[in-house]
């Protein structure tokens, strides 16, 4: 049981507390979801509860904070480690030891186990998590998921009642997100394990949890089961990212269109849906309000990125991309999909030189890759990797922007005009003196962002751009792409994650193995597939006897096609 | 790219005690600070190929060595130039250098620097063994048995631990850099440095920011906490084992002896002593090199007598 009365909390070096006021009392065994903007204090709720706060991070703490009657002040971290099990966002970061096994058994060995018990323990928490067969492998040859899921068996293995999670899925391709959602769940649900966790996949975990927490700069905004959270006017206009079929069931509520319960997910979504169909026979309006694909006008002639007969070998002997053609051209919008490992990346590099074709050739606005430099290149592709850590490293954002600038050779005056719009455009303007990597996370990604959009590059690429980032952060990203490529430039999108692209993207290229499977505009791909087509569309797909149109992707275009 | 990464390869190497391991390269270390032979240290060095070649680890030797291999020609080549003693001038110069006075190049010298490349390689070509082949948390719980405080060998151990994400890390962010039109051959050497620091200051902070992360998971498992820690792998020592272990420091023990004797000494200068042999060193020589392929000849063996 966890109770908290009247907690603030500031870090050392800031004015504002980080944490206000917060009371929160949480029952043994039940599923706590805590969501909200980025920078709300969500991070900072949860190193409180295994006193890494205040122990680990200093700063000045008050009101009190209770976990199984002991008081986290009072207690260090490591005698609550029993009691609070606590696993974090980047699974590369929290694992220590080399085999799976040696790494569940650190804390056991931490706290003086005997040998015999410690063998137990690993034991079970190897089945607990379903990686039994991963005991011997090295941790450096796990994928996302199974480390993470290795960093929930280790914590399990001190016996904590209460786990919590921050972001445990944000570093995670679905599949591995997936993974250990479905580990989570399964301790709530069977072990009667108490699990708070922070998440931003709300679609994924919404139907399973007790109760949500939505904490906004540092205070709770809301606080209830799901079903009431999810509708309080309040939360949605903070921007907490809702599941596409729950704004669908809002929309349509709000049009005056009865709607008994508040279906969570695709299954109550299509009951729901069924009812209202039944009861007000309204099917017969709307086969002629088909959705129109968009980007049905006449491309032009002169394709920006031109890919023939492309092959590309890794030198330990990987083929990773067989035979790729492809046309990009102006205006475009293009994701490239697919699972992991299956050729995304590799395939990209190739447009702005990062590698080069073992065979076949890649021509961008004319110019063969093969025959010129990245640095070249660079003046016409911008690439944009997830990290935007990776990026920075000037004093200011103002030098941050201007390096890219110089190196590719701007003139001091084209390049102070460059910056100013540069910043005036991403609403940078505020940090143009700032250091860049003092800023938090969404403003870092718009300074890595902006650090290469300054040159105008005709094309722009960027490699899983919106892994782990907030729904609002996301549509603001996809407003800016989407602005920039209507100045006739083309955007390419590396990722995995598909409600995005339903909503967003309009050509999809779809790669298994090194091959094009699909290549086509976001409609013919997205919908009536199987595991890439968004909520929407698997509701829609459902209501086609009922003459829904079954090519709808977004709770957007559902609204307008059912009212 | 060959990985430096440790990955069990399943050979009968690898399954030897790591104490035997550690043993028979302390063996070949001493032996090749003992020694200025330049054939006593050419067949240490060929002594360790067996281990090497049975281990199946020589891609990641051959990388290693590579890059020694450029190390002792500097080491000659700095020999050769600041040393000025030896009797056969092969090169004289017509200047004089202050302090160093007028270079000369000796074969003398040359060939003295030849033979201290044969140390380094020996010593380097059993390190192999150990970088290699004995798993760096085994390597961990014997500096613990060794009586290292535990803390400073962890913090060795992660440090190991982390450098295959550093090396990923650092690839990432020159790429990204790449992509902003950094050339790093551009430029005056101020401006290359300068460079640099484009990869320098994300990686040093990206580590700083890793380094918290871990500490802090740590903290949340209870590290450091009073009670007394255990381990959850032991380093048991089979009678197998046991009898390895000496057969790896013999030749350490013969090593010393045969020094003791007054052989293995070699002179470079002024004249290029000739090597020359009693029949008693040769034969000690001889069970030397034998005695440093013990292991070779135990390892396949372990197996068999595990089963029994």
């Amino acid at each position: 049981m966890i109770k908290i009365n009247n907690l603030t909390f500031h870090y050392s070096d800031t004015d504002k507390p980080a944490l206000r006021n917060i009371n929160l009392e949480i029952q043994d065994g039940e599923f706590v979801l805590i969501t909200g903007p980025s920078g709300g204090g969500k991070s900072s709720l949860c190193r409180c509860l295994n006193g890494l706060i205040p122990h680990f991070y200093g700063g000045e703490i008050t009101g009190k904070v209770e976990v199984e009657n002991l008081d986290v002040v009072e207690h260090s971290t490591r005698e609550l480690a029993t009691k609070v099990g606590m696993v974090f966002q980047d699974p590369e970061n929290q694992l220590v030891a080399m085999d799976v096994d040696r790494e569940i058994a650190f804390g056991l060995e931490n706290l003086g186990f005997p040998r015999e018990l410690m063998v137990k323990r690993i034991e079970e928490a190897l089945d607990t998590v379903g990686i039994a067969g991963l005991r011997h492998r090295a941790i450096t040859e796990l994928s996302g998921g199974e480390k993470q899921r290795v960093a929930i068996a280790s914590v399990l293995a001190l016996y904590p009642n209460i786990l919590v999670l921050d972001e445990p899925t944000s570093e995670l391709d679905p599949k591995g997100a997936e993974e250990v959602l479905n580990v989570i769940e399964r301790l709530n649900d069977e072990l009667g394990i108490t699990v708070i966790l922070v998440e931003h996949r709300l679609d994924r975990v919404v139907q399973h949890i007790d109760r949500m927490v939505v904490l906004d700069d540092g205070v709770i905004m809301a606080d209830g089961v799901s079903r009431a959270i999810i509708s309080d006017s309040k939360v949605v206009r903070s921007g907490v990212g809702m599941p596409p079929v729950i704004k669908l069931i809002q929309g349509l509520k709000e049009k005056g269109i009865k709607i008994d319960n508040t279906p969570l997910t695709v299954k109550e979504g299509r009951a729901a849906l069924a009812k209202v169909f039944q009861r007000r026979v309204i099917a017969r309006h709307f086969p002629s309000r088909r959705c129109k694909a968009q980007s049905a006008e006449a491309i032009p002639a002169q394709p920006l990125i031109e890919v023939k007969g492309l092959w590309h070998a890794y030198p330990n002997g990987f083929v990773a991309l067989k035979n790729i053609n492809l046309k990009v051209c102006e205006g475009e919008f293009v994701a490239v999909m697919g699972r992991n490992g299956s050729g995304k990346t590799t395939l990209v590099k190739h447009f702005n030189g990062l590698l080069k074709p073992t065979k076949g050739s890649v021509l961008v606005n004319g110019i063969n890759t093969g025959e010129t430099t990245i640095s070249k290149l660079a003046k016409k592709v911008g690439y944009v990797f997830q990290n935007p850590n990776d990026h920075l490293f000037a004093d200011t954002v103002e030098e941050e922007i201007a390096f890219t600038l110089r190196n590719l050779g701007f003139s001091t005056t084209e390049m102070k005009s460059l910056i100013d719009q540069v910043l005036e455009r991403f609403g940078l303007m505020p940090y143009r003196h700032r250091y860049p990597r003092s800023i938090s996370g969404g403003e870092k990604q718009r300074v890595a962002l902006a650090s290469i959009l300054v040159a105008q590059p005709k094309i722009i690429i960027l490699d899983e751009p919106t892994r782990g980032m907030e729904y609002k952060l996301k549509a603001e990203l996809m407003r800016f792409l989407d602005e920039y490529r209507k100045d006739g430039k083309a955007v390419i999108l590396v990722t995995q994650d598909v409600e995005t692209v339903a909503e967003y993207g309009d050509r999809v290229i779809m790669l298994s193995e090194g091959k094009i499977i699909v290549d086509g505009s976001k409609r013919e791909v997205l919908s009536q597939a199987l595991l890439f087509s968004p909520q929407i569309n698997r509701l829609a797909q459902s209501l086609k006897s009922h003459g829904v149109p079954s090519d709808i992707l977004t709770a957007d275009e559902a609204l307008t096609a059912l009212t | 790219m060959v990985s430096y990464k440790y990955r069990d390869k399943g050979t009968a190497i690898y399954r030897l005690h790591p104490w035997c391991k550690l043993a028979w390269i302390a063996s070949v270390f001493v032996l090749a600070l003992l020694f200025n032979n330049p054939l006593y240290l050419l067949l240490f060095f060929l002594s360790t190929l067996p281990l090497v070649l049975a281990a199946k680890v020589g891609r990641e030797w051959a990388s290693l060595l590579k890059f020694f291999l450029f190390l002792c020609l500097l080491i000659i080549v700095i020999n050769a130039l600041v040393s000025n003693r030896g009797s056969h001038v092969l090169y004289q110069a017509s200047f004089a250098i202050p302090i160093m006075g007028t270079p000369k190049i000796t074969l003398e010298a040359i060939l003295c620097g030849v033979g201290n490349s044969l140390r380094l390689l020996a010593i380097i070509s059993a390190f192999t063994i150990l970088m290699f082949t004995i798993h760096p948390d085994d390597l961990m719980l014997a500096m613990i048995k060794a009586r290292l405080p535990y803390k400073s060998v962890l913090v060795t151990s992660l440090s190991t631990r982390f450098v295959p994400a550093l090396i990923d890390d650092a690839q990432c962010i020159t790429d990204v850099q790449k992509c902003r039109g950094l050339e790093f051959e551009k430029g005056g050497r101020i401006q290359k440095a300068k460079n640099y620091m484009a990869i320098g200051i994300p990686l040093l902070s990206n580590s700083l920011d890793r380094a918290v992360q871990v500490a802090e998971a740590m903290e949340s498992r209870a590290f450091g906490s009073g009670q007394n820690r255990t381990f959850y792998k032991e380093l048991k020592i089979s009678r197998f084992d046991a009898i390895t272990l000496a057969c790896a420091l013999l030749p350490c023990v013969v090593g010393i002896a045969m020094r003791c004797l007054g052989q293995g000494v070699y002179e470079y200068y002024p004249v290029l002593q000739r090597i020359s042999f009693s029949h008693r060193e040769a034969i000690m020589l001889i069970g030397l090199v034998l005695l440093l392929n013990g292991l070779f000849i135990l390892a396949p063996l372990k197996r068999k007598v595990d089963l029994d």
